[in-house]
């Protein structure tokens, strides 16, 4: 029982990841229509300058993190600026957005290995490597970190979809584009804003998840299957179900690579065979939109 | 007639070429060959029937590793062991065709990403039958008819392999299959409405041109006499989209011209930049996007007129 509370808490804090990652996929999937494969490099991006600011500028963690997200907020804004708008008004096919982001994937990932080469970069912990006990659940404090941080960002993207305007916009522009624009609604300005709003959070998610995987030139991709996949476990019809799919997710991992008598690098296969089984059985993942 | 010929003239002057060529040279314009037959293939699933995917690779690996398999692993002879690779290519090509072709729009992409990953991960794992991460090695092609093929004669399989593609593929384009495909990608209501079936042309489509991997990687099994995982990974898979995009996607022309220049782009780049041509690619892709979605093929279009 021990073991798997303990297991517990660090399969949480991973979920936590996979869940803000799935968050940003539906930031720009819900207003654009657009599966953005770059949001692994996003989280990259966002480790990277953790690395940067904190680790080799040691700047003070509060400040540091706030400019990290300024920047991935940056990061956001451009990427949809080069790779997306001009292809919107020209009126191409929203398969031309999707290639282009392909392209800006490889591009964030080596300009970052020309830049950084190909060595792991330590991310400082904020709060240390210490030990937290609370009641039976026991794990690192990053973990504890984890999970508290990715609370409060899905309670504060749930207070923005439901009252506040911007939120309204971007489920008006969802649900039906041209009549959200008939409305009134810029609809550029919303698009830039969702790029910039996934970026930030892919950049936490990514700066959260540094200590622990180090910040590397390759940990893109696996972060965006795995978030991707808590995506569609979970459904993109609703906010909360990211976290919920990036849970189940990161559970059925952990068990598997604890429990199952195979050997560890089948552990890999967890999120890929969970992505293809859920695509194939169920869609529309396991919340409905409401 | 007078078509034939052509072809066989063709097939003639390739497979000589490697004779005139050095050692290294003759061994890059195999790999060159290997690559252009899949970038026709790959060009007929994603430019011309429109489906985004990232299992070509896969179904290439599956072929070098099925190869490898049968006639060295297993021992069978040549003449039972290449039908049956071509068999098991298609039979899986297949099978993943009709469920992934069902899923609407990138959602096919995302899955036979992970489809492709999940090769990767079973190769890796695989033990003895697959080698595991080091892959398969010092294994050769038993002689055909006291006749050994190894090395410069061996061009001649591929030749025959990337100009039967390019026929099978430039003839089914031309036909209402072809139509079909183009139908479909460009409006399936309306190509339903004109009668095609949307799902089976899907299937074909699929099914037809990850077999066609897969026999080019049955060739490719004894290129390098060496099969390992990372040669079939998303690294590649990505590359080969972006030479077909390149070079203009929906066109054989294009996919040829594609993968002619990504494939000796980093030999002329990289006394300039090392190995980081892969951000020249990048750069390339998206810039092919932004300012010349029909790629290549479209600028000569342009300038020739």
């Amino acid at each position: 029982m021990q073991d798997f509370l303990e297991l517990a808490v660090s399969a949480a804090a991973s979920g936590c990841i996979y869940g803000l990652i799935a968050l940003a996929y539906l930031l720009v999937l819900r207003p654009t229509g657009i599966i953005n494969f770059a949001i692994g490099e996003w989280a990259m991006l966002g480790a990277f300058a953790g690395y940067v600011l904190l680790g080799a500028l040691r700047w003070p963690y509060p400040l540091g993190a706030a400019a990290v997200l300024g920047f991935m907020l940056l990061v956001g804004w451009a990427t949809e600026r080069v790779a997306v708008r001009p292809l919107v008004e020209k009126g191409a096919p929203l398969l031309a957005p999707v290639l282009a982001l392909l392209g800006m994937l490889v591009v964030f990932r080596e300009s970052v290995s020309v830049i950084f080469g190909p060595d792991p970069r330590q991310v400082p912990y904020p709060l240390g490597f210490g030990r937290l006990e609370i009641g039976p659940l026991a794990g690192s404090i990053q973990n504890f970190l984890m999970i508290g941080v990715t609370l409060a960002v899905f309670g504060a993207a749930w207070f923005f979809f439901e009252r506040t305007v911007w939120g309204k916009c971007f489920e008006a522009v969802a649900l039906d584009r041209r009549a959200a624009a008939l409305m009134g609604i810029n609809l550029s300005r919303v698009t830039a804003l969702s790029f910039a709003g996934g970026a930030a959070v892919a950049g936490l998610a990514g700066l959260l998840a540094g200590p622990n995987l180090s910040a590397h030139f390759l940990m893109g991709v696996p972060l965006a299957i795995q978030g991707f996949t808590a995506l569609v476990i979970g459904g993109v019809g609703r906010v909360e179900g990211a976290l919920l799919g990036g849970m189940l997710l990161a559970f059925a991992e952990e068990i598997t690579v604890r429990y199952a008598p195979i050997p560890p690098g089948y552990a890999q296969g967890v999120p890929l065979v969970l992505l293809m089984l859920f695509l194939m059985v169920r869609p529309k993942g396991l919340l409905r939109a409401p | 007639m007078k078509n034939l010929a052509l072809w066989i003239g063709a097939a003639l002057v390739m497979a000589a070429a490697p004779f005139f060529l050095g050692e290294y040279h003759g061994d890059l314009y195999r790999k060159l060959l290997l690559w252009i037959a899949l970038a026709l293939s790959y060009n007929f699933l994603f430019g011309i029937s429109g489906q985004v995917t990232f299992s070509h690779f896969a179904f290439y690996g599956l072929g070098a590793y099925g190869a490898v398999i049968l006639v060295v692993k297993a021992g069978w002879p040549l003449a039972l062991a290449v039908p049956a690779g071509v068999l098991v290519c298609a039979a899986v090509a297949l099978a993943v065709a009709i469920p992934a072709t069902r899923l609407e729009g990138f959602y096919l992409a995302l899955a036979t990403l992970a489809f492709g990953q999940l090769f990767i991960v079973v190769l890796n794992e695989g033990g003895a039958l697959t080698g595991g991460t080091g892959g398969l090695a010092n294994y050769h092609l038993p002689k055909i008819a006291g006749f050994d093929l190894t090395g410069r004669p061996y061009t001649a399989v591929i030749v025959v392999l990337v100009l039967g593609t390019a026929a099978l593929l430039r003839r089914l384009d031309h036909s209402w299959f072809g139509r079909a495909c183009r139908a479909v990608r460009d409006n399936p209501e309306a190509a339903a409405a004109m009668g095609v079936n949307v799902a089976r042309t899907k299937v074909a489509a699929f099914a037809l041109t990850s077999a066609l991997a897969g026999v080019a990687g049955m060739a490719y099994a004894f290129v390098d006499n060496t099969v390992n995982p990372p040669i079939f990974g998303l690294e590649n898979a990505f590359l080969l989209l972006f030479m077909v995009i390149i070079g203009g996607a929906g066109r054989h022309a294009g996919a040829v011209l594609g993968a002619v220049l990504l494939y000796l782009l980093p030999f002329g780049l990289s006394p300039l930049i090392g190995h980081h041509h892969a951000l020249v690619f990048g750069v390339l892709m998206v810039a092919a996007i932004l300012l010349q979605p029909r790629g290549l093929i479209g600028l000569w279009d342009r300038f020739s007129r």
